[in-house]
């Protein structure tokens, strides 16, 4: 049986839902498995999405960054983007290519089918192939497939549609940087897994401050006892920051974001008074419903752990 | 000048490597091209529209021009990459951790094979939400679509994807019971 509200659950872990319908979903969530299920697989989707790493960009960001300054104000014809094989060659050079092509498969058939991990000295000293050899062919780059109907905000987007063609951009080894370089780009996507392992454990710390605090309970007019919570976060806040600018710094856009989601509710447990009142807690607890924070720190941290076992 | 170079290479900074992830798996896991066409976007950026657009504006033209920069090449002929992108695996020299490096690649592929078995409308609003955060509108401004299309793309796809997660996860247990 499909349940009619799994679209909601969607759209709840998107917070995309007002406050009401938001409220009225997880009330409806505490009594259905099926949704219980469709939010838990979407978040788990979440996390297998979010933890995808790109192969690249292994070169130095700073090479590429001040190619594409120097190209784009020197607004010189540049040279058009590698293409991958030459099928622009004539009949001879298409049958020599067939026969070398035969001949990378034989050699890709025969290594796959005795795979087994090389010494390392002699992998390293294997070199890496080239894509393509420079200058190949010499088509000129696509253009944008089509620049959208109409603006979706005022005054936006001038569109690309005739754009002159773009430059061959394969990354090239890049040597290291002379004294006095413009840009002080990182060149790895990914922290260290020191940091990976720290942001992974942080994760996990705040998961269960939340928790806790989450926990918390308040009888009407009283005042919460939330020495425990405001201790826990007065140290969490500060181990958050710099986390936060060590993923800045690697382009880890994932963990930075969560970082940054958690830094202000953090801060405001911190922050809260010695006697706060129901009003006070019950405030930050909305928000970290409403931000969904304490299952994004879960799969996040499973997915850092999981990566770095 | 100097400001606004200085301006761009934040820009560039800040949404380089997620543009290049969001490339990645819009094309299927060919990472040289999407390195390629997310510097494509960055120099078309510079040339034509970077000083005229709102600063909050670039990140969305940007990935309106990626994701239009891949259909493009989705249009071309896929095979030709094929072989190609098989002689870089086999011929890529091995990571210090081979069993690791392994699963870690096995979990990529995965995601790129499910990835790839979405419609490509669908495929790009969802990356969009779950790799690079944006709201339904904002991808709706970046796809020039409704924001009740984004919903409706997002919904379809994560179910699509759930069956086949689950439908995997059936299917290996049997695998491991038998």
């Amino acid at each position: 049986m499909k349940c009619e509200c799994t679209e909601k659950i969607s759209l709840l872990v998107d917070e995309e839902l007002s406050a009401n319908d938001a409220k009225e979903v997880e009330r409806h969530l505490l009594n259905c498995a099926e949704c219980q299920q469709a939010r838990a697989d979407f978040l788990s989707v979440r996390s297998e999405l979010s933890a995808f790493r790109s192969n690249g960009p292994q070169v130095s960001l700073r090479n590429e960054l001040a190619k594409i300054l120097a190209a784009g104000s020197s607004q010189l014809p540049v040279a058009p983007r590698r293409r991958s094989f030459a099928w622009s060659f004539g009949p001879v050079a298409a049958f020599a290519t067939l026969i070398i092509a035969s001949a990378i498969i034989a050699l890709i058939f025969v290594r796959s089918s005795n795979k087994q991990p090389p010494a390392n000295s002699q992998v390293a000293a294997m070199p890496s192939p080239q894509p393509v050899a420079p200058g190949t062919e010499a088509k000129p780059s696509p253009e944008p497939e089509e620049s959208p109907r109409k603006d979706a905000q005022k005054g936006q987007t001038k569109e690309p549609k005739n754009a002159p063609p773009a430059p061959s951009r394969r990354p090239v080894p890049v040597p290291t940087p002379r004294p006095g370089e413009q840009f002080a780009l990182n060149s790895e996507p990914v922290g260290p897994a020191d940091a990976q392992t720290m942001t992974a454990t942080h994760f996990e710390k705040s998961e269960i401050l939340l928790r806790s605090f989450r926990n918390v309970r308040i009888e009407s007019g009283s005042v919460a006892e939330v020495k425990y919570e405001k201790k826990r976060a007065q140290q969490l806040v500060y181990q958050n920051m710099i986390l936060r600018r060590e993923a800045d710094a690697s382009g880890d856009v994932q963990s930075s974001t969560l970082l940054e989601n958690l830094e202000p509710i953090l801060l405001d447990i911190a922050n809260l008074p010695e006697k706060p009142t129901e009003n006070d807690v019950q405030v930050i607890k909305d928000r970290v419903a409403r931000k969904n924070i304490v299952p994004l720190l879960q799969v996040n941290s499973a997915a850092l752990a999981r990566a770095l076992d | 000048m100097a400001s606004q170079d200085d301006e761009f290479t934040k820009l560039f900074q800040d949404f380089y490597p997620g543009l290049c992830r969001f490339l990645e798996c819009l094309l299927g896991g060919r990472a040289e091209l999407a390195q390629d066409l997310a510097q494509e976007s960055f120099l078309q950026l510079h040339r034509t529209a970077w000083g005229t657009l709102p600063v909050g504006e670039a990140r969305f033209w940007l990935y309106r021009v990626a994701r239009n920069l891949a259909i493009n090449e989705f249009r071309k002929s896929n095979t030709r990459y094929r072989l190609f992108d098989r002689v870089v695996e086999v011929m890529s020299p091995t990571a210090r951790n081979p069993e690791q490096e392994y699963e870690t690649q096995e979990r990529k592929e995965l995601v790129l094979r499910m990835l790839r078995t979405l419609p490509e409308d669908q495929r790009v609003a969802l990356l969009l939400r779950e790799q690079e955060q944006l709201s339904y509108r904002e991808i709706g401004a970046v796809l020039n679509i409704s924001e009740s299309k984004v919903k409706v793309d997002i919904f379809r796809a994560r179910t699509a994807l759930r069956e086949k997660w689950t439908h995997r996860a059936k299917t290996v247990g049997a695998g491991a019971k038998s």
